[in-house]
């Protein structure tokens, strides 16, 4: 799970997976104390390789979480 | 009734912005970017869209840029109240909107900065550029100006003006409000770092949505609160949109604008202008032997005019002359258009004037009308009557 904070990165980082062929999909999460709620994207994957499309992308990530 | 007062706000809608916009209350009233559920984030993925659309017709590689404001007036105020800082300096142009005036008026009364007009020649946009330049002090930090007057139609060099304030590290916020959708903005080529829009006149979109284009950070923000997310901290998020959009965002005409973009781009800005000019002209050209009018603008060019002419029956005000024209069915805009500085250029502070505004729904045979109505000894009779 990539927390992005707010819904436009995470639509954004889902549609730059999806492109690359990776399976994702939005998320409302709950990301703890110090983010607060907010949404993510629930992916599949190399860890590493998803960052970098996602960094890439210029999507903010606050957290990856594995499954 | 006979509609030129679309450089207020366009009218009528296209029946396509209606049916999106009455089909986001229908279909998408639920709160984007707040909650898990299905309808919530499906409205989300259309406001993405939505601000996806903006950028590619604005030629901003990132949607994430683009914000959705109230109005011009907001965007504009978000960039003149969140950029500067005490003791900065701003250059604006002779021209502008009271949107751009008043706030520089407002921090500056409050000793918080200085600004400097330039004058936008009507001869030579190279002379505009020099007027730019010549105004430059080492604390000029920030350039406001429009890309054309709401009272003359006057197209400004903002090319231009946009390259040498990146050479001089001068932030450069364009008003786009009477060009988006005519004009050829891209962000970009023109040096922005901000531009600021008005979707509900040539995007066609609804009223109470506006535009931010902002590719560089804002320190200050007007409005901070609930973004859907980050909610833990104290404070709005530093990155865009949601910095600049806290609270609900306005969905149906957010998605109306979206449909405008699409029915603008079917139709062909580049077409459209051409059609809106070609209409204006007619009107100059028929009100241009009449003894009784003035008019301050020379012939209207392509590329150096928008589609609005300012006019004026000698001796008489704006309002009446506007008046008797909404008496023949024929809307027109009088006064000073919340533009009292691109008054004083042409000299029409007392009376104001009356401004024809020509839209993509206007025909020539509705010019020809407006010009037989003006030119009438009818209207010349009515005006007395206003008298």
């Amino acid at each position: 799970m990539v927390i992005t904070g707010t819904v436009t990165y995470a639509v954004k980082g889902r549609d730059l997976l999806r492109s690359q062929g990776y399976k994702a999909s939005i998320e409302r999460v709950t990301a703890g104390e110090r983010i607060g709620c907010g949404y993510g994207i629930l992916t599949f994957g190399d860890i590493e390789k998803i960052r970098e499309v996602l960094e890439r992308g210029r999507v903010k990530i606050l957290e990856i979480r594995k499954a | 009734m006979i509609y030129f007062d679309n450089a207020a706000t366009s009218f009528p809608k296209p029946e396509c912005v209606i049916s999106a916009t009455t089909r986001a209350l229908r279909e998408n009233s639920a709160n984007p970017g707040r909650s898990g559920h299905k309808l919530s984030v499906d409205t989300a993925e259309k406001i993405y869209s939505a601000r996806q659309a903006v950028a590619n017709f604005f030629s901003c590689s990132d949607a994430e840029n683009v914000i959705f404001t109230q109005n011009c007036t907001h965007s504009l105020n978000a960039v003149i109240k969140g950029f500067l800082k005490k003791g900065d300096h701003v250059l604006t142009s002779n021209l502008e909107h009271n949107a751009v005036m008043r706030p520089l008026y407002s921090l500056a009364e409050k000793g918080l900065i200085t600004f400097d007009t330039f004058e936008a020649s009507l001869l030579s946009d190279e002379l505009t550029v020099e007027n730019f330049k010549s105004k430059i002090n080492s604390k000029t930090r920030l350039c406001v100006c429009t890309n054309a007057s709401n009272v003359t139609g006057q197209v400004l060099p903002v090319r231009e003006i946009g390259r040498f304030c990146k050479q001089q590290g001068i932030a450069f916020c364009i008003d786009a409000a009477q060009t988006a959708g005519r004009g050829k903005i891209n962000i970009k080529e023109d040096n922005a770092d901000f531009v600021c829009i008005a979707p509900h006149k040539s995007l066609f979109a609804p009223m109470g949505i506006g535009v931010l284009i902002a590719l560089a950070p804002l320190d200050n923000v007007l409005i901070e609160g609930g973004t859907g997310g980050n909610s833990a901290s104290k404070f709005v998020p530093e990155f865009y949109p949601e910095r600049l959009e806290s609270g609900t965002v306005n969905v149906p005409a957010i998605l109306g604008l979206e449909a405008g973009l699409k029915f603008l781009k079917k139709l062909n800005p580049q077409k459209l202008y051409e059609n809106e000019m070609s209409v204006l002209k007619r009107i100059y050209l028929g009100l241009y032997n009449n003894e009784n009018i003035e008019l301050y603008t020379p012939f209207p060019k392509m590329g150096k005019f928008m589609p609005v002419l300012p006019f004026n029956f000698r001796g008489v005000h704006s309002e009446k002359t506007s008046a008797a024209l909404n008496s023949f069915g024929i809307a027109t805009r009088a006064g000073l258009h919340c533009a009292p500085s691109a008054h004083s250029v042409l000299n029409t502070l007392e009376t104001g004037a009356v401004r024809v505004s020509v839209g993509a729904f206007n025909t020539p045979r509705q010019a020809d009308y407006l010009v037989s109505v003006i030119n009438s000894e009818k209207f010349m009779k009515k005006l007395q009557d206003f008298h």
